[in-house]
């Protein structure tokens, strides 16, 4: 069989495309794990929301004193449930749920019977996993996001991701929580 | 006029020089890992030469006389008889070129070297591929049986703990949470067994929630998880699979002279067509075969001496004919024996080992980058090597832990729980003759340098001081006070005594006493399978080198990605001394190596010899039988 240039010239283009359908699956799978990672962080905010109401009332009885810090424990949560899908929102929410909670346990730290109900022992080390579950969450969803980002800003894929729609994906930075500033309404 | 030098203090660079990433380290490792493949896949290549080149001929004589015997029966077409000459001239040939350069046509050579080298090989191949199955489908079951594995008690704070943590982690790293199960063994070790990442377990020992802090526990967690991941654990059952390969070798090859070897095929076999994979018994039996093909492709006491006996009672005629006969059987039997333990022990297993050392490494890395906290691991490793990782009936998944799990079992450290250090410690210290200086306030870390005088004082007293004796005295008395339990653990005074005049019984009191007290491994570089092993060491047996990296260098490299562990500079004196008898040495041990492969290599050749040789003459018999 004889090799002639227009063979050669068809292997190529069959070899290009053959790496384009890889390097686009590539790029879909790993946008699909971005998109799995940050729904993963929404379970464990949504874990944290259930199990708040039951600490509330758990340490009500104990803590009749520090209804302030209750109250606000309580309207954050509800302010994150009410901010839904608009991202800022829900970011800042989210942020000062934590706070109020990081508030909340300093409080509790002056009464020590509390320590010894086993319900509030077991809900505060749920809602410690929970918030090292938050953050492991974002850990894990901020690498992807970084494998994603340089897949597809990478030569040669750079050259047909925005073709294919392919956009960088935004990290999930601290500083951006900070930085938004949503009063809770008392 | 001296230049300013700045003092060493105020020049300390703010991070090693060889700092590098955990990403980095990852690659780096993974790179070396696929390399390490490599070199295993030629391992075994190379072991596989000699191999086949002996257990060719043994299933060239299998059919040769299965074909003898059916031409009796029922002749068989000459084109067979013509096609198997060709085939045997076709490997005379090759033979002929390797060994004494006869010039070959290229084409009869590869035919030849495929007449000689492909049915060994194919049934090699066969057999790992069979056992790896049937590994597959009841090892882990096995492994957990044998560990005494149970299911986390719901109602222990710390065991709800271990799965909080186990979930943290598995987050982290994306993946599904393994299933926790927990052993209760005197030592603190975790390890992941399971085929795939979707049924894998975290195996946890309970002395290890009670001895790790959070971060501690979610760095060695964190290790396990992030091995999952990697797909360490297909890896490790291959592991296992080649040298579970080299056992049914051996079996197979050993099974006309030794009944255990019959016994043990006769078990793979009915474990193979059992009715279901599933079930207790099963799984039991898949870790005892597991076991046993492990163990056995090491080089011990034969069924061929048994066979051999010849100061047996029993010496009839038919043995003494059957001996003859079987005698070229018996020597390849024997040359097989010998380049498999050979290369087994010395080039697969060890390239294997390498290959494992450095996909813990790896996941050492992938820890780091779960948890973003080098000092966790780094500490979580550096107190259970302290501990000790004693788990009895690891048995073939030995490599599968954080740290060996084949340490001597009776450190005093697993033997005393922390209440009873406390009482120990404090009897120690209120036993002391009294000094002006103040009591010194007692940690946990004190304890080892207690142990250390203890057992000065335990010397002294038994070579007669008698300030060690009453000191003993002493702290028997209050430890009886404090908690009568713990008295036993504290030798009698009067024992001394009657052991130095030669008492048997009291001296094997004190012998007892004294294991029991002995100290914990120290972190040194020492592979920890030369530790004294209480249980069969099962795989870290079979090479040289040990599964385990050692604790020193494990911490150089998390040292490299971030934490700040103390580690002693490697003495240079010793160094220099290891360096001068390693080279004192080497040639010798090249000379025992080139020797050793010389024999094999005699071996194989006079083995297929004296095969060829036995094969004729028992063909032309049949020939003549089938005549007449």
């Amino acid at each position: 069989m004889q090799i002639s240039p227009e063979l050669i010239g068809i292997a190529a283009v069959v070899a290009v495309l053959l790496w384009l359908v890889a390097a686009f699956n590539k790029l879909v799978v790993q946008r699909t794990r971005v998109k799995n990672a940050w729904a993963e962080i929404d379970v464990q905010l949504k874990r944290r929301h259930d199990l708040i109401p039951n600490l509330v009332e758990a340490a009500r009885g104990y803590m009749q004193h520090e209804r302030s810090t209750l109250e606000a424990v309580t309207q954050a949560r509800t302010q994150a449930l009410a901010a839904g899908n608009n991202l800022q929102a829900r970011i800042g929410a989210e942020s000062l749920l934590t706070a109020a909670l990081g508030k909340f346990f300093a409080v509790a730290e002056n009464y020590p019977q509390l320590r010894a109900v086993e319900s509030v022992q077991l809900l505060q080390e749920q809602l410690t996993s929970t918030e090292n579950r938050i953050a492991y969450a974002r850990q894990f969803y901020n690498d992807e996001v970084m494998n994603y980002n340089a897949a597809q800003s990478t030569f040669p894929r750079n050259l047909f991701a925005g073709l294919f729609g392919f956009s960088p994906s935004t990290m999930f930075a601290a500083a951006d929580a900070d930085r938004a500033n949503v009063q809770v309404k008392v | 006029m001296s230049t300013f030098a700045p003092s060493s203090t105020l020049e300390r660079p703010a991070s090693p020089p060889d700092r590098e990433s955990f990403f980095d380290a990852q690659r780096r490792n993974r790179r070396a890992a696929w390399r390490l493949s490599a070199v295993c896949v030629l391992s075994a290549a190379v072991m596989g030469i000699p191999l086949a080149l002996t257990i060719t001929p043994l299933l060239y004589a299998v059919g040769l006389l299965a074909a003898d015997l059916i031409n009796l029966v029922s002749p068989l077409p000459p084109a067979f008889w013509q096609q198997s000459e060709k085939a045997a001239r076709f490997g005379f040939v090759a033979l002929g070129w390797l060994l004494q350069h006869k010039p070959a046509d290229p084409r009869v050579l590869v035919i030849g070297s495929a007449v000689l080298l492909l049915p060994g090989t194919i049934l090699s191949l066969f057999l790992w591929l069979g056992m790896s199955t049937l590994f597959r489908r009841g090892g882990v079951g096995g492994a957990l049986l044998a560990l005494k594995a149970r299911e986390p008690n719901q109602n222990d704070l710390k065991e709800l703990r271990l799965a909080d943590v186990v979930q943290e982690m598995a987050i982290a790293a994306g993946l599904p949470a393994p299933r926790v199960m927990l052993v209760d063994a005197p030592g603190a070790n975790v390890a992941a067994i399971g085929s795939s990442p979707a049924d894998a377990r975290l195996v946890v020992s309970r002395r290890m929630l009670d001895e790790l802090s959070r971060d501690e526990l979610e760095g060695a967690l964190a290790h396990s998880i992030a091995s999952i991941g990697n797909g360490d654990l297909r890896i490790a059952f291959q592991v296992v699979a080649i040298f579970e390969t080299c056992g049914v070798l051996l079996a197979l090859v050993n099974s006309p002279f030794g009944s255990q070897s019959r016994r043990t095929l006769w078990r793979i076999l009915r474990y193979a067509f059992a009715n279901s994979g599933a079930g207790q018994d099963a799984a039991k039996e898949a870790d005892a075969v597991a076991g046993i093909l492990t163990r056995s492709a090491t080089l011990d006491a034969d069924d061929i001496d048994h066979f051999f006996d010849t100061t047996a009672e029993k010496k009839s005629m038919l043995r003494s004919i059957r001996n003859f006969l079987l005698f070229p059987i018996v020597f390849t039997n024997f040359a097989i024996k010998l380049s498999l333990w050979f290369f087994s022990f010395a080039v697969l297993g060890p390239s294997v080992a390498l290959l494992w050392r450095t996909r813990q490494y790896l996941a050492d890395a992938s820890a780091v980058q779960l948890t973003r906290n080098p000092e966790g691991l780094a500490d979580a490793l550096q107190k259970l090597t302290d501990h000790g990782g004693a788990i009895p009936g690891s048995g073939w998944a030995a490599h599968l832990f954080l740290i060996s799990p084949t340490g001597n079992a009776g450190t005093a450290a697993n033997t005393f729980t922390p209440q009873q250090t406390e009482v120990l410690a404090k009897a120690w210290l209120a036993s002391a003759p009294q000094t002006a200086t103040a009591m010194p306030n007692t940690g946990p870390a004190d304890f080892q340098s207690m142990l250390k005088e203890a057992a000065a004082t335990y010397r002294a007293a038994f070579s007669g001081d008698a300030q060690a004796t009453a000191r003993i005295r002493a702290l028997k008395q209050s430890i009886s006070s404090l908690d009568p339990s713990l008295a036993a653990a504290i030798p009698d005074p009067a024992d001394f005594a009657a052991a130095r005049k030669g008492d048997a019984a009291a001296m094997v009191r004190l012998q007892a006493l004294r294991r029991h007290l002995a100290l914990p491994a120290q972190t040194s570089s020492r592979p920890q399978s030369q530790g004294d092993a209480d249980q069969s060491s099962g795989i870290s047996s079979l090479s040289f080198v040990s599964f385990h990296p050692s604790l020193k260098r494990r911490l150089k490299r998390l040292n490299r990605m971030g934490a700040h562990r103390n580690l002693e500079p490697a003495d240079s004196k010793m160094w220099i001394v290891a360096t001068v008898i390693s080279l004192i040495f080497a040639p010798f041990l090249l000379l025992a190596v080139g020797l050793l492969l010389l024999l094999i290599g005699v071996m194989i050749l006079s083995s297929l010899a004296f095969l060829t040789v036995w094969l004729a003459f028992i063909h032309q018999i049949f020939v003549f039988v089938a005549h007449h």
